[in-house]
């Protein structure tokens, strides 16, 4: 199989079952019903083969290039026929599962992941330490052949859908900083976790508070040994702005798209069209080649901070057009396209704060691709 | 025809030391006719274009290679090609106009154009075909130029009526293609001059130090340095794309990206080079000057944004892009 034959094989497949695949609900707030359609989705395209390509047989996968997964997902973005922010939470913790867990373990999880069985999450980010990861205080303590997990995580999307979680506790004292900090997975069902999901501004329960109270969670769930928590999550972030954001550039083309073919003559500025398509489309180009350094064999590191960064200033700068462009629809409109406008309008404004903010990215960039030094 | 990497690699190096060590332009021509780049164009054009032209952005060096580049789309002759009029500042379309036996010729000659005898000259008609002709340099009345970066070496041409020697001839290939071609090498210069504008500011940073440490530990200067670095990365991706795609479309947007990206890292490295990079005693206004003028050629990246957006607004449609 090569990309050529993926790529026209997986359209027609796409083209025949188009109306099975489509969505049927179209309220932007009814997130379970987005996740209902998206395990749907993922069931149909791992039964029908797509959805294994690009991932090792050891985990269900039928193997070959990553640069699948990476046209599955704009396939199936650029189509609408999914939302690329749950879709690709897939490409952010399978390799990591891949990688670090058991091999027992992820042979028998990651397929479950893959066919839309589960949702995971990833609990990273506390209340207390959110760009400052190394400072996590989420306590586990040894306790035989288990772990007891005390502590609370937020900005946990999806959690309330979740059966697993990926999770970063800290297992060594405080001064250890990132040195003291172990990866778990963990059952979301287990006693002692309470989930209570968050309303943002673009009215979706997008994330979540969770708490743990003295969770149980048997050793053989460490992700790579004791104290290899910090590694786990630097390994795990270049996936964040790698193939996800190669699908969110599928879906942004798509979105632009539909904004020229909706937008009244005269309700945008030629300049600031202009501006936009060429953001995204230095962003896609940047992208394009994170695709193909991965699918060489390349290990992804601090330059995906570039990808971040340009994906974040097209996003927002397509969305602004169509606050500008279909004003009276985003202030005014309660018609289902317009709800859809105005959400995805304010879920843009997102696209600089998620998945390291901005200013994180830069002190990346800063720190490790300029060599600028230590900053303090 | 391609060179394989271990022959780009070398060529590459060959080409940069070639723009290294020419003191001139004319030095620079004989130089890189000398080296068959000429050869490698027609073999390798993408190596051989981003050799030379990110060599003569990163030292501010110049040559007529861009003439050569843009004609040979044209089926230009290498000879000649050194001496194409290209169109002004801020023009993108051919610099003649072929009415009637008049034809007025509005452009810039490339450096070394005065010591020419022939000139090349395109030209369109009311019909929209594409013409070119050898023209005696006496009859294009060339005006040597300090404008904003005298180091360069350009001449305005501006007359209202050159008759040839030779008569018109048909062209082959389009303009579009020329110019896109012209706007891709453009791309890969505006780059060099980013890679050294960035290069002159962080070296900077790391050693001017102020309340007793390196401006480096700032994070106000170094978000400044990081959104340079982003813009120089951005660029080269776009560029890959442009040649991956091999579209005028996709040149356009190269163009665009790298003009756009280049007056981000002008504003940011001059600010974090402060009072010292706004002196003639640093090397800085060089990459700025020259920057700005090659924005200017073919098309600048405000008026093919504008020109960019138009198009998309009248077609309703954001066509294909950058296939996986």
């Amino acid at each position: 199989m090569d990309l050529d034959e993926f790529r026209s094989g997986l359209d027609a497949w796409l083209d025949e079952h188009h109306d099975e695949l489509v969505a049927t609900s179209h309220d932007p707030g009814d997130l379970a019903a987005d996740m209902a359609h998206l395990s749907k989705v993922k069931r149909m395209t791992f039964d029908a083969g797509w959805m294994r390509w690009g991932w090792p047989e050891r985990v269900g996968g039928l193997g070959g290039s990553t640069l699948f997964r990476a046209y599955l997902g704009e396939a199936l973005t650029g189509r609408g026929l999914v939302e690329p922010g749950v879709y690709s939470m897939t490409e952010v913790l399978a390799p990591t599962m891949i990688d670090h867990a058991h091999p027992d373990v992820a042979a028998e999880m990651v397929p479950k992941l893959l066919r839309g069985e589960e949702t995971w999450c990833q609990g990273f980010s506390e209340p207390d330490t959110g760009s400052n990861l190394g400072a996590l205080a989420c306590r586990a303590v040894r306790d035989g052949d288990v772990w007891r997990v005390t502590g609370q995580k937020v900005w946990t999307s999806l959690a309330q859908h979740s059966q697993r979680c990926v999770l970063l506790v800290r297992t060594g004292t405080t001064e250890d900083a990132h040195r003291g900090i172990t990866a778990l997975f963990v059952d979301m069902d287990s006693p002692g976790i309470v989930v209570r999901p968050i309303v943002t501004m673009h009215g979706r329960e997008e994330f979540c508070e969770v708490f743990f109270d003295d969770v149980v969670v048997p050793v053989e769930r460490m992700l790579g040994p004791e104290g290899n928590g910090w590694t786990v999550a630097m390994e795990l972030l270049p996936f964040e702005r790698s193939t996800a954001l190669w699908h969110r550039g599928a879906y942004l083309h798509e979105r632009l798209d539909t904004l020229l073919a909706t937008a009244e003559p005269g309700a945008l500025s030629a300049s600031e069209v202009g501006a936009a398509w060429a953001k995204l489309f230095a962003f896609r180009a940047r992208s394009r080649m994170t695709q193909h350094r991965m699918a060489s064999g390349d290990k992804l590191g601090p330059e995906t901070s570039v990808d971040k960064i340009l994906l974040g200033t097209a996003e927002q700068t397509i969305f602004d057009l169509v606050a500008d462009g279909l004003a009276e629809d985003v202030v005014l409109g309660d018609d289902a396209e317009s709800v859809r406008w105005r959400s995805e309008f304010l879920y843009s404004r997102a696209a600089t704060i998620y998945g390291g903010s901005s200013e994180i990215q830069r002190n990346i960039v800063a720190r490790r691709l300029l060599d600028l030094g230590a900053d303090r | 025809m391609t060179m394989d990497r271990d022959e780009q690699e070398l060529f590459t190096a060959t080409v940069r030391a070639t723009v290294a060590g020419a003191g001139s332009a004319a030095a620079l021509d004989a130089a890189l006719a000398e080296l068959g780049w000429v050869d490698a164009l027609e073999v390798d054009p993408r190596t051989a274009v981003a050799a030379l032209f990110e060599a003569q952005g990163e030292l501010t060096a110049t040559s007529s290679a861009l003439g050569v580049v843009v004609g040979a789309a044209l089926g230009v002759g290498v000879e000649d090609g050194g001496g194409l009029v290209l169109p002004t500042i801020g023009h993108d379309d051919p610099p003649g106009r072929t009415e009637g036996s008049c034809v007025p010729v509005r452009g810039l000659g490339l450096p070394g154009l005065l010591d020419r005898s022939r000139a090349t000259v395109v030209a369109t008609g009311a019909d929209g075909a594409l013409h070119s002709a050898p023209v005696d340099v006496a009859a294009l009345a060339p005006t040597l130029v300090a404008g904003l970066d005298s180091d360069l070496g350009l001449a305005v041409v501006d007359v209202e009526c050159v008759s040839t020697a030779e008569p018109w001839a048909a062209a082959e290939g389009t303009w579009d293609e020329a110019v896109a071609a012209g706007r891709r090498a453009l791309a890969h210069e505006l780059l060099g001059t980013m890679r050294t504008m960035l290069r002159l500011a962080r070296e900077h940073a790391l050693e001017r130090i102020q309340f007793g440490q390196p401006i480096a530990r700032f994070q106000a200067v170094r978000h400044k340095l990081a959104e340079v670095y982003v813009a120089v990365e951005a660029t080269e991706a776009a560029i890959d794309a442009a040649w991956q795609d091999g579209t005028p479309a996709s040149a356009t947007l190269a163009k665009v990206v790298a003009g756009t990206n280049a007056r981000i890292a002008r504003t940011h490295c001059q600010q974090v080079l402060a009072g010292i990079g706004f002196t003639t005693e640093h090397d800085l206004h060089r990459s700025i000057k020259r920057s700005l003028v090659l924005d200017g050629l073919l098309g600048d990246a405000r008026t093919l944004t504008t020109k960019v957006g138009a198009e998309l607004l009248e077609a309703r449609t954001a066509p294909a892009i950058t296939p996986l």
